[in-house]
């Protein structure tokens, strides 16, 4: 079985973890010490610039160049922590939040600090109920030992977090979606510009990050841009906590180095499809990511290699999808995820994820003609690049490299399939076809 | 927030230059360029762009995806196209998903033949359909309210209708529920969207989703014209285009967007109240009383009648001109009085007199707000006026000032106010106090001495009034929206010098985007005063060579110095106080002239002639709206066979009477009015056109009579007088006639109601919904208690103008001490 690099996930089955007096006990904190007694709020952002540390939550912007953004000035600055995790297929911020939420606290505390952010959430999808209580609780902690509030560490700077649980939609990952709901609105998400740096949680300026990202920051801070950069590849600093499941024999949440190849983790960490079946598609970053084949695993698994193959790293969840599964039911998954998650604000998205999901229902039983199998192409390619949000392309990317690397196989399902409704149909008399054409 | 100055930029769209003002969207920066954009969910007048239909994606050189027109502010140097393939595909795309799910029953829609979805879907999309599944299907339609239909089927979810209720009338009620394809609009709990603006959500739907419940199934685009003029139900004198058909028939009601007047909204009275155009009821012939009823005569009889009349009543006339004359019908009223019958006396103020001097000094341009500053002032003062029911448009234009340019409000009333959630302070001061709150708030704006005094005599809290001052302070430019109601009554006179003294405090005089906006009690308040309909002043605001009576002092002339009374769009029994004065008032004079649409009870009982009115859309005329702006009434449909023009009845009276007023059209009285009004010099009615023209803004403007503002030596506001209960009263939107008469409003109609704080509920027993009598020396009104925590201890507030029950059985021009009493439900005989 191949290695995993800890970092993030280090001290993860250390008993207790969650409680303040074991992070602390294990270095906790002393990050967070050293960010607001021996640096300025600049020196933290280009330190976390310095670092390459990209944004763990799907679009893999660099995370110090977004605090950058973040303008000067005495109004009320936000952080929000998007803990919304509902990309299918991700599952590692569950991970960090229930075995180690003084990380992710501390971070958001250095980064709003960097930020000249006083007021934190995070916006925790609401199925996550154990999370969110292990979360309030450690806030408590926190708040009690002086690294969250008023003045922390007697700093003077001030840094309120707050831990609010969404109500169950996944666009409310999108991080415009999260502010209105934030806000108390329906989770739509809002056009851009204004980005959230300039106008975010109720108009004023705000930083979002993933858990992940921000679980990274104290990491960076303790041991210095240049440490964290000897992990990963040039543009792809670090180390990635990959969630792996699917078709495989050992799910579960692995530490990567960023730029091994991605073999090693489907294979030598998750033991690959189960004996006898070999990987006929796999999602290298959730389940919005275009698929890729059997002969990518190849490719060193990072943000600008994913990319080059026409994919993603995403959140970096990886969906196995070995050779027993019918790529026609597959697309139906994807799709009908979406358009039960697209929030119906803009067209595209809304209606073309519902003609999708018709169309490859049409498909699935039979009744479409190769030139629905065109159109089903054609409205992918509508909707991609048109939506107000990615939601659209999300499930538009993926559907499409489906029907590009698996186009014979569309139009065979939808043949064999009629052939079977046929067959049912003259059995049951109910075919008007004379009886020994069928036959 | 000072109104910004755009420069001019240049940028290249479809291959041409054109040039537009820097950072105007390039959805409307590409039509200077004659280049269409299609769109949808666009509407500046609804905030920021959402950008959710997507129709209107171009591409712009340098920007790797295509973007939302809409919302990319256009910058020197852009290149754009709309035409390229990938524009076109997208155009294409975007028409398609649109059409997934609509039902297409364009043949039945109401919008079909001016429905933008229809247009773009031609002009943009592809022309073919390769959408075979089943589509999404709800109920259709439901009654969204009693005035609105929705179809969410034909819906396409473009964010209009729910923008307009978050973001425009802040009434908070639609909103969008589900999400996906199954999203669909609607009220939280599903009760009905009734709100005073919710008719403008039909005309800002795209599609036939929502229509009014008056218009659907009328008529189609090719059976009806539209033709343009103002509303005339209340001082907002919104631009309204009529529907028509056959030249006949009123259809509907439309916004003819005028952002110095309305901005482009209407209330639903404006939009639905057209329907008492044709009610049943509506006097359409003269009347003549004989044998104690009113009966239909010939225009020969009823004219013979009225002219011998006044011509025996001579200078013991009087005329009451209501709000909804023209300047034209006003002008010849005050002069067939004064010049034909002798006789001073004309007023169409109903809350008492108004000092010559203040008139003209309100009147002065430089101390004169336009519409439009409210929007970009530093600060407004909404003062003892309730604008949602008085100036509803104007409602609006605050909200707007404050949600987008943070305008600083500030609101200063008697009653609780719509308006007070987005206030910066709140002020309340007992009814009929506003001198004693101007004089305190004059203190906290200056030494603050005597603050605490003044502030008890208001019967207001020092602290407000010194967080209104904070606010008013150097906020900039304040416009000040005030009241009629503050100027009324026994004290009106020295209210009106404690308002024209902030005036001076704050500047008014010297600051652009600051002044005084007067919410008058009648439409055309401010031109009937103008052209010489009060009292005291002739036309021009010059003093008048005898000074008349006051409405208040007619009715108590009644019978010994006064004998006949013309009516004039006005029944005093509704809208003038103290109306057991005006009730023996018309019981004891000889006539009573009338000009009226409806026989109110007043008249029924108490006219002996009557003169069919034309209605607002049957007529010609002019009036000024309260910031100035002089705008026509324009004839939308004919006018039924017996109706004849009210200029032409009043021309026609004087020259019965012996001496012909020489007018023989109604342009011609308008020109009779610009000659006699020295301020209105040079207008003309082209120059006034479809928007109307503000007069301070022409070269008469110079000749407003000199005034000057008082310099100290103010009086002293009288202590308040002890009293366990004080009466408070205030119109309602859905009081008067044209709500009476019609269907469709009906189900709005006011009713008395009979507000009280919770502590004096509870202190008299009395709960929401308990019938209570309100009673003040020997009068009694009866009403239904409403109890709410946002009214001040202490007072008790009435609907004016209601049907039956009328508040002004117990006003009188002071402040009144009444007692609130649980009444016994009294069984109505059937
Ligand atoms: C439909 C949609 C759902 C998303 N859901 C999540 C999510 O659950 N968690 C998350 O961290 N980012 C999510 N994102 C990405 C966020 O919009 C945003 O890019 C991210 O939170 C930024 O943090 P990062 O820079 O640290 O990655 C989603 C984006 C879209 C369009
Ligand atoms: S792409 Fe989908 S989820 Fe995103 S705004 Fe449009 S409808 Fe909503
Ligand atoms: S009802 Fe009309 S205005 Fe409202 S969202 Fe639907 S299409 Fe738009
Ligand atoms: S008009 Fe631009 S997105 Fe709707």
């Amino acid at each position: 079985m191949a290695d995993q690099t800890r970092v993030l996930l280090d001290d993860i089955d250390e008993p207790g973890l969650h409680t303040i007096e074991v992070y602390e006990r294990l270095g906790g904190y002393q990050a967070l010490r050293k960010a607001l007694t021996t640096m300025e709020p600049d020196e933290i952002v280009a330190e976390l610039q310095a670092s390459g540390l990209r944004g763990r939550g799907g679009a893999g912007f660099s995370m110090g160049q977004k605090a950058s953004f973040m303008p000067k000035g005495t109004m009320d600055k936000y952080l929000c922590c998007n803990a919304d995790e509902s990309e299918p297929g991700t599952f590692k911020d569950r991970l960090l939040m229930q075995k180690n939420p003084h990380r992710l606290i501390e971070g958001i505390v250095i980064a709003a600090v960097a930020a000249g952010a006083n007021r934190a959430f995070i916006y925790i999808r609401g199925e996550y109920v154990l999370q969110a209580d292990i979360l309030n609780a450690a806030v408590a902690e926190a708040r009690a030992r002086g690294y969250v509030g008023a003045n922390i560490l007697g700093s003077g700077h001030d840094v309120d977090l707050v831990v609010h649980r969404g109500a169950g939609a996944y666009i409310c990952g999108e991080e415009t979606a999260l502010l209105d709901s934030l806000e108390g609105k329906r989770g739509n998400p809002r056009l851009k510009p204004p980005f959230p740096a300039n106008q975010g949680l109720f108009r004023g300026p705000t930083l979002i990050n993933n858990v992940e990202t921000l679980s990274n920051v104290p990491i960076v801070i303790a041991k210095g841009a240049e440490w964290f950069k000897q992990r990963g590849t040039e543009k792809s600093t670090g180390t990635k906590v990959v969630s792996v499941s699917g078709n495989v024999q050992r799910p579960g949440n692995y530490e990567i180095e960023l730029g091994i190849p991605a073999r090693e983790i489907v294979y030598g960490l998750a033991g690959g499809p189960p004996p006898g079946r070999k990987v006929k598609c796999w999602f290298p970053g959730g389940s919005s990511a275009p698929v890729l084949l059997e002969e990518d695993l190849d490719r060193p698994y990072s943000f600008e290699s994913m990319a080059e193959a026409g994919s993603m790293l995403g959140s970096g969840a990886i969906i196995v999808v070995d050779d027993s599964v019918p790529i026609v039911s597959l697309a139906l998954r994807v799709a009908r995820f979406y358009r039960h998650e697209s929030c119906g604000k803009c067209v595209p998205c809304r209606e073309g994820t519902n003609w999708t999901v018709k169309m490859l229902e049409r498909i699935d039983r039979g009744e479409a003609t190769p030139m629905d199998i065109e159109i089903l192409d054609q409205v992918q390619q509508n909707i991609m690049g048109n939506c107000l949000c990615v939601l659209g392309d999300s499930m538009a990317m993926p559907v499409r490299s489906m029907i590009a690397k698996f186009k014979d196989e569309f139009i065979a399902h939808n043949e064999r399939a009629r052939e079977a409704a046929d067959r049912l149909a003259v059995g049951a008399g109910l075919s008007s076809e004379p009886v020994d054409a069928a036959a | 927030m000072p109104k910004p100055e755009p420069k001019l930029i240049t940028f290249e769209i479809d291959g041409r230059e054109v040039q537009a003002p820097e950072g105007m969207m390039l959805v409307d920066a590409a039509r200077l360029g004659d280049v269409e954009i299609p769109f949808f969910c666009y509407e500046p007048k609804l905030g920021a762009p959402v950008g959710a239909c997507r129709m209107c994606l171009v591409e712009i050189e340098g920007m790797p995806k295509l973007q939302t027109s809409c919302s990319t502010p256009v910058k020197d140097g852009m290149v754009v196209s709309t035409t390229s393939e990938r524009v076109k595909q997208a155009q294409n795309a975007v028409v398609e998903f649109l059409l997934v799910n609509h039902p297409l029953d364009c043949p039945v829609c109401d919008k079909g033949g001016e429905c933008p979805l229809q247009d773009i879907s031609y002009g943009w999309g592809a022309g073919r359909s390769r959408f075979i599944e089943p589509k999404r299907h709800f109920e259709k339609p439901v009654a969204l309210s009693p005035l609105i239909a929705i179809d969410r089927e034909r819906c396409i979810l473009c964010y209009r209708c729910v923008r307009f209720s978050q973001e425009i009338a802040e009434d908070y009620q639609l909103v969008f529920l589900e999400r996906g394809d199954h999203t669909f609009v609607g009220t939280h709990d599903g009760h009905p969207y009734v709100a005073p603006f919710s008719g403008n959500i039909v005309e800002l739907c795209p599609v036939g989703a929502l229509t009014s419940q008056a218009y659907r199934f009328r008529a189609r685009p090719w059976d009806i014209e539209d033709a343009g003029s103002i509303c005339t139900l209340c001082p907002s004198q919104c631009n309204v285009k009529y529907t028509t058909r056959d030249d006949t028939r009123v259809l509907r009601v439309l916004a003819r967007d005028n952002q110095g007047v309305d901005d482009g909204w209407l209330c639903d009275k404006g939009r639905f109240g057209y329907q008492a155009i044709h009610a049943p009821e509506r006097v359409t012939q003269p009347l003549v009383r004989d044998g104690g009823a009113l009966r239909p005569v010939s225009w020969e009889r009823a004219l013979s009648e009225a002219a011998r009349a006044l011509a025996r009543a001579g200078g013991r006339s009087a005329a009451i001109v209501g709000g909804q004359a023209t300047n034209e019908e006003g002008f010849l009223v005050q002069h067939l009085m004064r010049e034909v019958l002798g006789s001073p006396h004309v007023d169409s103020r109903p809350s008492g007199v108004l000092d010559p001097a203040q008139a003209r000094a309100l009147a002065r341009p430089d101390l004169t707000a336009a519409v439009p500053d409210i929007e970009w002032a530093g600060a407004v003062l909404v003062l003892d006026t309730e604008l949602v029911d008085e100036m509803p448009i104007l409602d609006l234009r605050v909200r707007k000032g404050v949600r987008r340019n943070g305008v600083r409000l500030v609101v200063a009333t008697s009653r609780p106010s719509s308006l007070d959630p987005n206030a910066r302070a709140v002020v309340r001061f007992t009814p009929g106090a506003g001198e004693a709150f101007l004089a305190a708030l004059g203190a906290a704006l200056g030494d603050g001495r005597g603050l605490d005094e003044l502030a008890g005599r208001a019967g207001a809290s020092p602290e407000a009034v010194r967080a209104a001052a904070d606010a008013l302070r150097d906020a900039g430019p304040v416009v000040v929206v005030w009241g009629e109601r503050l100027s009324g009554g026994e004290r009106g006179r020295q209210a009106v010098a404690r308002l024209l003294d902030l005036a001076r405090t704050l500047e008014l005089a010297g600051t652009e985007g600051a002044g005084l906006l007067e919410v008058p009690r009648g439409t055309n308040a401010r031109g009937l005063r103008e052209v010489g309909c009060l009292p005291n002043l002739a036309p021009g605001l010059a003093d008048a060579a005898a000074a008349g009576k006051s409405a208040g002092e007619i009715a108590a002339a009644v019978p010994e110095e006064i004998s006949a009374l013309l009516l004039v769009h006005a029944d005093p029994l509704s809208s003038h106080p103290d109306r057991g004065a005006w009730e023996r008032a018309l019981d004891r004079a000889g006539s009573v002239i009338a000009f009226a649409d409806f026989l109110t009870p007043g008249l029924e009982e108490h006219a002996t002639v009557v003169f069919p009115s034309e209605s607002e859309a049957e007529k010609d005329g002019t009036m000024t709206h309260p910031d100035g702006r002089v705008q026509r009434v324009r004839q939308a449909i004919a006018r039924p066979p017996e109706v004849l023009p009210n200029w032409q009845v009043l021309a026609e009276l004087c020259e019965r009477i012996g001496k012909p007023a020489g007018v023989v059209s109604g342009p011609a009285v308008f020109e009779r009015i610009v000659a006699s009004v020295p301020f209105y010099e040079g207008l003309t009615l082209a120059e006034l056109g479809g928007k109307g023209v503000r007069w301070q803004e022409r070269d008469g403007a110079g000749r407003v009579p000199e005034s000057t503002l008082p310099e100290g030596g103010l009086e002293e506001p009288p202590p308040l007088e002890a009293a366990d209960l004080r009466l408070g009263t205030a119109p309602s939107l859905w009081s008067g006639p044209v709500v009476e008469h019609s269907p469709i409003l009906r189900f709005l109609l006011a009713d008395q109601r009979v507000e009280l704080s919770v502590e004096d509920g509870e202190r008299l027993g009395v709960s929401t919904g308990d019938e209570v009598a309100v009673t003040v020396g020997g009068a009694s009104v009866r009403g239904v208690a409403r109890l709410r925590s946002d009214v001040p201890p202490g007072s008790v507030f009435l609907v004016e103008g209601t049907q039956s029950e009328n508040a002004t059985a117990l006003t009188n021009g002071r402040p009144r001490a009444v007692k609130v009493a649980r009444a016994a439900r009294e069984v109505t005989p059937a």
